[in-house]
């Protein structure tokens, strides 16, 4: 036995126990609550001991998350987890982020949401306790299980956050294993730099808050099948949807808003498979909200509202195993490779199987008693819309799933070479569906409304809709058909809802929940098309380096280079790059002054961007735009490419190895910062000063340099022979980082032999840069605000009246 | 023909448009050979980066041009040309995938997927981080 020097076992050890605690505990609390879960309980005994153990699982949750915690905190690189997603250097303020950057961690900040809600449902829930708990308790099994970490007939059953870094598998053959004072050596492997941002440590716990809300709806729906309850589970599961809705909506822009501030793909969405995978639950939800709304007075549509509210949760669970399982492999910029699939196929088949079999069991006779709704009525508007979000949902899966169905079937399909036309092709015309509907469901009355009625309601939105439109494709130049109807039914949209609450609310806040939700999700459209669908690459080259392949398709010149000191247009800005700096070590800073060129032809300055290179070693260097926002435009500026070798200013002063010319007298040629001319030989030089012998030959040759401003500089190269032997004596122009040396002179030619050297940092300092103009995207960012708002109002007012 | 028949219809409808518009719209993994054959017809090539060979970035001279060495999974090597600006740390890329379509005597690709491996990562496909330069046309 090796004794290991400085090694905390004790937390670890008693992490595991409350792993095991956790699971006989959701275990226990699963079969306790299903015995208890009849609505019309006079007993509470079952329920009584079902909740005795939920409240044990929180109370070890909660133990082990505070733990993981503590290990992270104190740098305890014994523990895998902790070594591989954490370093000593890491700032404090990203200990979140590093949490849950793995797959443990990720799956706990889930289940600590379900402790949460699972904890509020036992006090609200009532006569409803036993089947939703049943629900909770079974779902918290299943993802304790995914922190257990042991092998029952080699199939790895979870993952231990707590296992050890010298027992874990890729480790256990390393030297290190063996040393007793490894610790002493041992040095965190860091976090992704890319989740080194403000952004990262709220999107995610908001992102799994809104993951985890769909679980209620779920098992109200689920539980109301169960026990043949099929009305009254929509009451108290209404206010949970939408509070969902707020959530997880607000946690996949946050998502956006960390793209656009720190990736460098220039936008907000890219319809990446993890974007995706995030948004499909969310348009599966409002779907479902929107049906159980519609249902609650009286059953009209009571299979679908079922199925989506069963659905909400079952493409979250989805939605993990894509992004967990590793399948999305090359098809993702932010996938994470190490996963369980086993288990997560498992949990999404269990958990699809208990809800289909319920749905056919108990659901199926409501798709034949649905009788139809009046054409002019607001539920079936709403019926229709929430069917459009449910195409736009499947729509957005099927290309998703793309690995899935490869894995599947067998073929070979990739995703498509350009997503963001492949799906925008499909969401942009489901979007002006919705927005439309939006619209004029909301002027819609329950049962029948006549058109006369409505028509003269909405005309003045579609008067200033269309105004307003105008005003923006002239503003704009937009030419897109689709593009131009999403902006045309997003304003109406817009207009219409809040003429609604301004007109017929007569702005009372209160009951105005729903129409501020449709006014912010209506500028939520309108800011991505604005912005998106109109932006505009600015930093075109115009160097006069001719287009190598100017009638290859694939030529795209979106990248511009600017040698430091260079002023460049683009259109309407000039750009300067004026300098660059290391900050801690790590971080390469360019400054990028914006300048304008005012009345009297002279540069005015703007505003000064500092995009910048975050240096990593293990992970690679991250480039991180910076972006000048003003009301009604963003100028996103970033680094395409800069050289990042010799940063440092000992090797930016060392000369580069020469270049041999062979010249004329009088020959000019440029060097990267003067023209240098060759002028005449120099025969009167001073042997003896130059400490030569008196019997060497030497020659000199004056240079002359002259810079860009005007500048002249000289220098003075010596050719020397003694004896059989041929050297040069060099001459520096200091200023300019230039040498020269003159090596030789061919007899036939007469042509002179120049070496040339410049400094490092003469040629070194080039950046290439893009930069775009994003308009109007605080639409974006305000409606996102206002949805939240709004959804919010509605659920306050659902929960307390 | 009641109301929600006809809707019914017309969900399937779209949903089936959807299907099809996923699988029109897929590009197709490829080898150089298939895509060599069918000279601008987009592929995806998977394959790895020849180290050995020359790295051509001179952005000075032109900052959308990248040109490099890369062997496909069925081993043949090809050069291929990169419109757009070489992305950080793509020497130390351990597999790099490819879209773009066969011109000439060069594969020409509009976007470059590459994947790093991490300093301590031994080969288990854990740690790896994706860099994505991509360029929109």
């Amino acid at each position: 036995m090796i004794e290991f020097v400085g090694e905390n076992l004790i937390a670890g050890k008693l992490g595991e126990l409350l792993v095991i605690i956790s699971v006989v505990s959701t275990l226990l609390a699963t079969v306790f609550y299903y015995n208890g879960s009849d609505l019309d309980l006079k007993d509470q005994s079952w329920r009584n001991i079902g909740r005795f153990f939920y409240r044990l699982h929180s109370a070890a949750f909660i133990g082990l998350i505070s733990i993981l915690f503590y290990l992270i905190a104190t740098h305890s690189f014994e523990y895998y987890y902790v070594w591989r997603h954490s370093s000593s250097t890491l700032p404090m303020r990203y200990i979140l982020s590093c949490f849950w950057e793995g797959q443990e961690g990720s799956t706990m900040l889930w289940a600590f949401w379900n402790v949460v809600l699972g904890n509020i449902l036992i006090f609200s829930s009532k006569k409803w306790e036993g089947a939703v708990m049943t629900v909770f308790s079974s779902v918290q099994f299943f993802l304790s299980c995914m922190l257990i970490g042991i092998f029952v007939f080699d199939i790895q059953i979870g993952s231990n956050p707590f296992i050890l870094l010298r027992e874990h598998v890729d480790m256990i053959s390393l030297p290190f294993t063996t040393n007793p004072n490894y610790l002493e050596f041992v040095e965190g492997n860091g976090l992704n730099p890319l989740l080194q941002n403000y952004w990262m440590t709220i999107h995610p716990p908001t992102v799994f808050f809104g993951f985890a809300t769909t679980l209620i709806p779920f098992a109200y729906a689920l539980s109301g099948l169960w026990k043949k309850e099929f009305q009254t589970w929509l009451k108290p599961a209404i206010p949970w949807a939408y509070f969902g809705i707020a959530i997880l909506g607000l946690g996949i822009l946050m998502g956006g808003a960390w793209a656009y501030e720190a990736l460098s793909f220039g936008g907000f969405w890219a319809w990446d498979p993890v974007e995706n995978s995030s948004l499909v639950p969310w348009l599966i939800l409002v779907s479902a909200a929107h049906l159980m709304l519609i249902n609650r007075s009286k059953p009209r549509s009571m299979f679908s509202t079922f199925t989506l509210t069963l659905f909400a949760f079952l493409t979250v669970v989805y939605s993990t195993y894509l992004t967990k399982s590793g399948i999305l492999g090359e098809t993702s910029v932010h996938s994470f490779a190490d996963g369980l699939p086993g288990q997560l196929i498992i949990f999404l088949l269990f958990y699809l199987f208990v809800a289909l079999f319920f749905l056919f069991k108990n659901g199926f006779q409501f798709l034949k008693a649905s009788e139809d709704d009046a054409f002019w009525s607001r539920e079936f508007w709403i019926f229709i819309a929430s069917l459009v979000l449910v195409i736009s949902a499947f729509q957005i899966t099927i290309s998703t799933s793309i690995p899935v169905i490869n894995a599947l079937f067998g073929t070979s399909l990739a995703p498509p070479s350009d997503p963001i036309a492949h799906y925008n092709s499909w969401q942009t015309p489901l979007a002006v569906l919705i927005t439309f509907m939006m619209a004029v469901s909301q002027f819609l009355k329950y049962k029948e409304t006549p058109f006369k009625d409505l028509s003269k309601k909405l005309l003045p939105s579609l008067i200033l809709a269309a105004v307003i439109s105008v005003v923006f494709i002239i503003h704009l130049e937009m030419d897109d058909f689709f593009i131009i109807l999403l902006l045309f039914t997003s304003l109406f949209s817009a207009i219409a809802n809040f003429d609604y609450f301004a007109r017929i609310l007569k702005g009372k806040i209160k009951k105005g929940g729903s129409a501020i939700a449709h006014f912010g999700f209506a500028l939520v459209i309108l800011g991505s098309l604005l912005s998106a669908g109109n932006k505009k690459i600015i930093s075109k080259n115009q160097s006069p380096v001719d287009i190598k392949f100017e009638d290859n398709k694939n030529a795209n010149r979106e990248n511009v280079m600017l040698l430091k000191g260079d002023t460049v247009l683009m259109d309407p800005y000039y750009v300067t790059y004026t300098d660059r700096r290391i900050e801690e070590d790590r971080f390469v800073y360019f400054d990028m002054d914006y300048l304008k060129v005012n009345s009297k032809g002279r540069y005015e300055y703007l505003f000064t961007l500092n995009p910048y290179v975050q240096l990593n070693q293990q992970m690679g260097n991250v480039p991180e735009p910076s972006t000048k926002h003003y009301w009604n435009r963003d100028i996103f500026t970033h680094i395409t490419f800069a050289d990042l070798e010799n940063l440092d200013s000992s090797s930016q002063e060392m000369y580069r190895e020469s270049d041999t010319l062979f010249l004329n007298m009088g020959d000019s040629i440029f060097s990267s910062n003067a023209v240098i001319k060759l002028e005449s030989f120099e025969r009167k030089l001073d042997l003896d000063s130059l400490g030569l012998n008196a019997d060497d030959i030497a020659l000199g040759l004056n240079i002359h340099a002259k810079t860009l401003d005007g500048e002249n500089y000289k220098a003075l190269a010596i050719m020397v022979i003694r004896g059989n032997q041929l050297f040069s004596i060099e001459d520096e122009m200091e200023e300019l980082g230039l040498k020269f040396g003159f090596a030789g002179i061919n007899p036939d030619t007469e042509k002179l032999t120049i070496l040339l050297s410049e400094k490092n940092k003469n040629a070194g300092d080039f950046i290439i840069m893009q930069a775009i103009v994003f308009p109007y995207i605080n639409v974006l960012w305000i409606g996102c605000i206002v949805m939240v708002l709004g959804s919010l109002i509605a659920v306050y007012q659902r929960f307390f009246n | 023909m009641k109301k929600s028949h006809i809707i019914a219809i017309i969900v399937i409808a779209v949903s089936i448009g959807a299907i099809i518009s996923t699988v029109s719209d897929a590009a197709t993994y490829a080898d150089f050979t298939a895509a060599e054959m069918n000279p601008g017809r987009e592929y995806q090539v998977v394959g790895q980066l020849n180290k050995e060979k020359d790295i051509l970035y001179s952005p000075t001279e032109d900052a959308n041009i990248f040109s490099f060495y890369m062997v496909d999974n069925s081993g043949l090597e090809k050069k291929v040309v990169f419109h757009g600006a070489k992305p950080q740390d793509f020497e130390r890329s351990e597999q790099v995938v490819i879209t773009g379509s066969y011109e000439g005597e060069e594969f020409h690709a509009d976007k470059i997927l590459m994947k790093c491996p991490s300093k301590y990562n031994d080969g288990k496909g854990e740690g790896l981080m994706e860099i994505s330069a991509e360029s929109k046309s």
